[in-house]
């Protein structure tokens, strides 16, 4: 029994003065601790009500707070190294939290561990194994934030960071030393004195700092609104979105003052990494800042000194920083509802901006293009309209509807539905599903199309739609919730992968496609596996290194493709750049978006350049042509 | 009442080509009842329009010279024909519809108790006058009722000019009363709208060339057919993006939106980002090698083929034509 | 400034016609409506003066009931109140008796300026402006792009053919039909929609206005046009396509 040797080392017999020292040091520091945290307590508390929070749904909560806080499944997964070492330091905390109260219990002559009894022993060694793991993940920390330096923890170096690494070293030091001392070794009078000071000046640097984030990113995750981007729906009608202090609510106050800075969301964002102004990590600070200068329930605007108007509108609304936050910090609402504030209170003046506005208040889609195009097409397609006898709604979307390319891939799924003889129809008096609008923070055009569309769908009886664009099935299936309950929809990939072994396969397989996940696909609605089963019928299937759920976007999103010029490099372009190094002979795409970015990015290219083929034409290419006299066989 | 009066409108000293496609329609109108047509000039000094009206095919040539008709006023256009008309007392009277007649006809009408049929494309028996609703998309046939003139005017391009024979008519002096005080409102100079910046938007005639030009050194091919035409020249976004061409002559999603008269596209296969910029356009031509290129959805008139023949040999023929 | 803008509700631009049994009208029930375009433009215009020199925006629109969502869209925007002059069957009849019943609806009003869109999108007869200036006898001036006021009246940039502009000079009272594309249109907001639910919107039932008098014109039947746009494709060499198209860009087109 090798480890009987080393036994805990308490201190005995404090004197008054000491006591009356601990006690008055203990006062002095929750009191600085409280002196900050009940300031932002307040701000957070004073905040309005969200509206539509409610807290039902406990499993899902108690799920999110044991995977993402408890097993720290977020800072693992996303950045495995400094995840590990900073879950060494959570799971340390966690495990240290009945030895410090016995600490300060001893203090007082009242320990309720003995070191030398069974589980005091036993918990005394288990709490050793992982200061053990604590001290050498917060040496990691600070190895990495010091002299490794990713640039996604800012330019400049936090020494406040570092203060903090060596109290939490020095704690877990002090701890692991007293197994090495004896009770009445002046040495352990020391140490448990030095622990001590050690934990009253962390206590109150924790408010002070962005260690915030370990009292309140718990309460952040466990309260989160869930889903993914959900946006709140007005409260009443003085409610416009984000405008003013008065807006902030309790969730988007708690969420920013839980930022810990660690800049995962900026290290994913494609504003951030093509040299826009927009940082998602600096809009969530913006806020903080807000609250500290402002505070809530004030009718200063949010944006103009502290966020710009600019950068929340460079916003694809990818997703990238919501999915990666390890706080629990709900981006997209926030980000959205600044959009909100500025544009449904007509604050956000862009030529571009008002022009699809104007066109979506009066037209029927976010092109402009006359709705007999559309007719036209389908006419040439020879497309049933939907009649209530068909299986399927073939939703077109505006892109599949109108833009040239995005009706190939919508003749290919047709042709590819009719090989496998689903039933579907068109409708022809279908209107954009106000994805755009929706994003860019227009209530009340998306509130129109919305309801316009719903109306429509109920009087021609859809059971079941399908469509091409992962767009409109996220806004049919989520948004327009807000407005009726719109019938189950799904995304060709989804169908298609149903029916993976009916479709044809490719005689040579060795072509190899990479393929870019859509973040309205992926991100949005955790489709991953179907377009790539679907897309390993015609070759072989590869991913680009930013893949799955850590796809870059490719700079449609978030209305931003009906904007104008972007600043710094296209979006698109540098995702196109680390599609075509894969080497790979096609890019397989599963949106009609992504496809249209690409085929501008890579029409710029002077190089040869790799096919670019949605996942239902790279089904369709194989089919036996001349048994199905399909539209195509039809055109001269 | 009867007779049909066709007011004629100058331009450069000489009848406008859309005053002969009115008359032309004032006769066509006068076939279905033999009556007869006068043309009407006024202005401050019309010699020349009469003589030149003298010289058709018309009944009279009624000439009102007025100080204050030197330069067009509503009020005084409006003054003039009033009298005239009720003078006449004319079945119908017929104008070229243009940005003159549409400022003062219908306050004339209104005037003379009466509606005025605007922007007639045919007339038939009856007669019916035929109009474009919901532009373009329909059309509706008109007839006017009541005892009093009926006023119309016909669109530019209705009616073919050359259709007016010769012949000689007597030239009639109208002296109509008008009152300097009567004139509300005080025309400037015209003007033309400012050279100085690229305003694609206003463009009547555009020249697009897209990556199909491969090379910037290929770029004269396209300027030589702009010149020819007195076009603009604008471009897709590639051609922007490579810097052969300034970015504010991208047209597209992301440049400018245009709706030329004609719009010209070489060399651009049509993606989506280029089509919402030009689809507006009246009429669009289409110059391509790839029959399946989306440019040709939209287009007009297309060609498949080579641009590098193709361009030089319309540039060729464009010069011939003038 | 006081300002009256006289808007038309028309079918939404692309919207898709079918012609009633009847074959005098379009079937109503099928196609949605919006502000008629050049209307919008009349609106932001008397937005801007009101922003400038301040004064009252009033809208007037005639038609049936749907008209009221047009006319809540204009006070949205930022109009402060509305008069809507209420009648089912209003498009049956002509561009007289239409503006006269605008004329009796403004004369009370007794405003500075009343501005109108050059043409409607549906019957584009673009005369209501210029006959409305007759019947309340005040100057007028169409086509116009641009508005400023002036000491003695206004200023407006007037649009010619082919490129030329005009400016004239006009004084108040007055009567401005205004064309696309002068100004930018704002977009309307949740907030302006919002606020429109407090403003005024006073109803006037066409008939109080006075009794039509039989149509001088009336439209007897509505057709589809025979031609439809289609490619045509020029084909032959290419001196041959060249030739046909000099040829096509001559007689068909007209540019040249």
């Amino acid at each position: 029994m090798l480890l009987l040797t080393f036994t805990l080392a308490e201190p005995e017999n404090f004197a008054v003065w000491e006591k009356l020292l601990l006690a008055g040091l203990i006062i002095a520091s929750a009191a600085l601790f409280w002196r900050r945290f009940g300031v932002v307590l307040d701000r957070i508390l004073k905040s309005k009500n969200d509206p539509g929070f409610h807290l039902g749904n406990l499993g899902r909560r108690v799920w999110d707070f044991v995977s993402e806080v408890m097993l720290q499944s977020k800072v693992i997964r996303q950045r495995p190294l400094p995840g590990l070492a900073h879950a060494l330091v959570f799971w340390g905390f966690c495990a240290f939290a009945l030895v410090t109260v016995n600490h300060i219990a001893a203090g007082f002559g009242l320990p309720y561990l003995s070191p030398t009894g069974a589980f005091g022993r036993f918990y005394f060694y288990f709490a050793a194994i992982f200061a053990l793991a604590c001290a050498i993940g917060i040496l990691s920390l600070f190895i990495r934030r010091f002299f490794v330096r990713p640039r996604w923890l800012g330019a400049k170096l936090s020494w406040e960071s570092g203060f903090i690494a060596f109290l939490i070293f020095a704690l877990m030091a002090t701890y692991l030393a007293a197994f090495f001392t004896t009770n009445h070794a002046p040495a352990t009078r020391v140490l448990w004195w030095a622990h001590t000071l050690c934990l009253l000046v962390f206590l109150p640097i924790i408010p002070h700092t962005k260690h915030l984030h370990l009292v309140l990113s718990p309460a952040t995750v466990f309260l989160s609104r869930g889903g993914f981007s959900s946006i709140p729906p007005l409260d009443g009608d003085e409610d416009f979105g984000l405008v003013a202090g008065q807006d902030l609510t309790k969730l988007v106050s708690l969420q920013a003052y839980s930022c810990v800075e660690c800049g995962r969301c900026s290290e994913h964002c494609p504003a951030t990494n093509t040299g826009k102004i927009l940082n998602p990590k600096e809009i969530i600070l913006g806020v903080r800042a807000y609250l500290n200068d402002i505070g809530p329930r004030t009718e200063e605007p949010l944006l103009g000194k502290y966020n710009s108007q600019e950068a929340v509108f460079q916003c694809t609304t990818c997703g990238a920083c919501e999915f990666q936050c390890p706080v629990g910090i709900e981006h997209l609402p926030i980000m959205i509802g600044l959009r909100r504030g500025a544009v449904n209170t007509g604050a956000w003046e862009d030529d571009y901006g008002t022009k699809l506005f104007n066109q979506l208040e009066r037209g029927s889609n976010a092109l402009g293009i006359p709705a007999a195009e559309r007719d036209k097409f389908i006419q040439k397609e020879q497309f049933p309209t939907f009649d209530g006898t068909q299986e399927y709604c073939l939703w077109l979307g505006c892109m599949g509807g109108y833009d040239p390319k995005g009706r190939e891939i919508v003749a290919a799924f047709a042709r590819v539905m009719k090989h496998l003889g689903s039933s579907f129809g068109v409708l022809r008096k279908e209107k954009c599903t106000g994805d755009p609008v929706r994003r860019l923070g227009n209530d009340l055009v998306f509130q129109q199309l919305a309801e316009s569309n719903l109306e429509m769908l109920a009087q021609s009886k859809v059971g079941k739609i399908v469509t091409i664009c992962p767009h409109c099935v996220r806004t049919i299936q989520e948004d327009w919730k807000a407005y009726g309950t719109p019938p189950p929809i799904e995304h060709h990939s989804e169908f298609l992968a149903r029916f993976a072994d009916q479709l044809p396969r490719s005689d040579q397989n060795q072509e190899k496609i990479v393929f870019h996940d859509p973040c309205y696909l992926g991100r949005y609605r955790n489709v991953y596996d179907e377009p790539r089963a679907v897309a390993a019928t015609a070759g072989k299937v590869i991913d680009p290194p930013r893949a799955r759920e850590r796809s870059f976007c490719c700079g449609a999103g978030g209305g931003l493709v009906f904007l104008g010029e972007e600043t710094g490099e296209r979006v698109s372009h540098a995702r196109a750049q680390e599609l075509v190094a894969t080497g790979a002979s096609t890019i397989g795409t599963a949106c009609p978006f992504c496809n249209s970015m690409f085929r501008d990015a890579l029409g710029a290219s002077n190089q040869p350049v790799p096919q670019l083929l949605d996942i239902a034409q790279l089904v369709a290419r194989s089919l036996p042509a001349a048994s199905e006299p399909g539209p195509e066989s039809l055109k001269k | 009442m009867s007779g049909i009066l066709v007011v004629l409108e100058e331009r450069d000293g000489r009848v406008s080509r859309a005053s002969w496609e009115a008359l032309a329609a004032g006769r066509h109108l006068a076939g279905n009842s033999n009556q007869p047509v006068s043309t009407v000039v006024l202005g401050a000094n019309t010699e020349a329009t009469a003589a030149d009206t003298a010289a058709k095919s018309v009944a009279r040539v009624i000439r009102i010279a007025h100080p204050l008709l030197e330069r067009y006023t509503p009020d005084a256009y409006t003054a003039a024909l009033q009298q005239l008309i009720q003078s006449e007392s004319p079945a119908h009277v017929v104008f070229p519809h243009t940005y003159q007649v549409r400022d003062f006809a219908p306050a004339l009408a209104a005037r003379l108790g009466q509606v005025f049929i605007s922007d007639v494309v045919a007339i038939g028996d009856g007669p019916v006058f035929t109009r474009q609703l919901m532009q373009g998309r329909l059309t509706g046939n008109y007839r006017h009722q009541g005892n009093g003139p009926c006023l119309v005017s016909v669109q530019a391009g209705a009616f073919r000019a050359d259709a007016v024979p010769a012949g000689t008519a007597e030239i009639l002096p109208f002296d109509p009363q008008i009152d300097d005080a009567a004139i509300r409102t005080r025309p400037g100079e015209p003007f033309r709208g400012s050279a100085q910046t690229l305003d694609l938007g206003s463009a009547q005639l555009i020249v697009a060339v897209g990556r199909g030009i491969k090379e910037a050194e290929n770029l004269p091919l396209v300027q030589d057919l702009a010149g020819a035409l007195g076009a603009e020249i604008a471009a897709s976004r590639p051609i922007c993006d490579n810097g052969w061409l300034p970015m504010e002559r991208q047209v597209g999603s992301s440049g400018q939106t245009v709706a030329p008269k004609l719009y010209l596209a070489v060399g651009i296969s049509g993606a989506i980002q280029h089509l919402v910029g030009m689809k507006g356009s009246q009429c669009i031509v289409a110059i391509n090698k790839d029959p399946e290129a989306p440019i040709f959805e939209v287009a007009d008139y297309a060609i498949v083929g080579d641009l590098f023949e193709v361009v030089p040999a319309i540039t060729e023929a464009l010069k011939a034509a003038k | 400034m006081k300002i009256i803008v006289a808007i038309k509700q028309v079918p939404e631009r692309d919207a898709q016609v079918r012609i009633d049994s009847a074959g005098k009208w379009i079937e109503e029930a099928d196609v949605q409506f919006a502000m008629n375009e050049s209307d919008a433009y009349a609106l932001e215009e008397a937005l801007q003066l009101k922003e400038k020199h301040g004064g009252e925006v009033i809208v007037l629109s005639a038609g049936p009931e749907r008209v009221g969502t047009t006319i809540r869209e204009a006070l949205a925007k930022g109009a402060d109140r509305a008069i809507h002059i209420d009648g089912d069957k209003l498009h049956e009849l002509d561009a007289l008796a239409v503006a006269r019943l605008l004329a009796a609806a403004i004369k009370p009003e007794s405003p500075d300026l009343v501005l109108t869109g050059l043409q409607s999108d549906d019957l584009g007869l673009g005369q209501t402006g210029v006959i409305l200036a007759e019947l309340l006898g005040h100057p007028h001036a169409s086509l116009i792009l641009t508005v400023e006021k002036t000491d003695s009246g206004l200023n407006v940039k007037r649009e010619l053919e082919n490129g030329w502009f005009q400016t004239i000079e006009l004084p108040l009272p007055a009567v401005l039909t205004i064309q696309s594309g002068g100004n930018k249109l704002r977009y309307a907001t949740l907030m302006g929609i919002k606020r429109a639910k407090t403003k005024e919107l006073r109803r006037v039932a066409a008939s109080e206005l006075g009794a039509p008098a039989t149509p001088l014109a009336v439209l007897e039947s509505i057709a589809l046009p025979q031609k439809q746009r289609s490619t045509q494709v020029l084909p032959g060499t290419a001196k041959e396509a060249a030739a046909a198209l000099v040829e096509k860009l001559k007689f068909e087109v007209r540019i040249l």
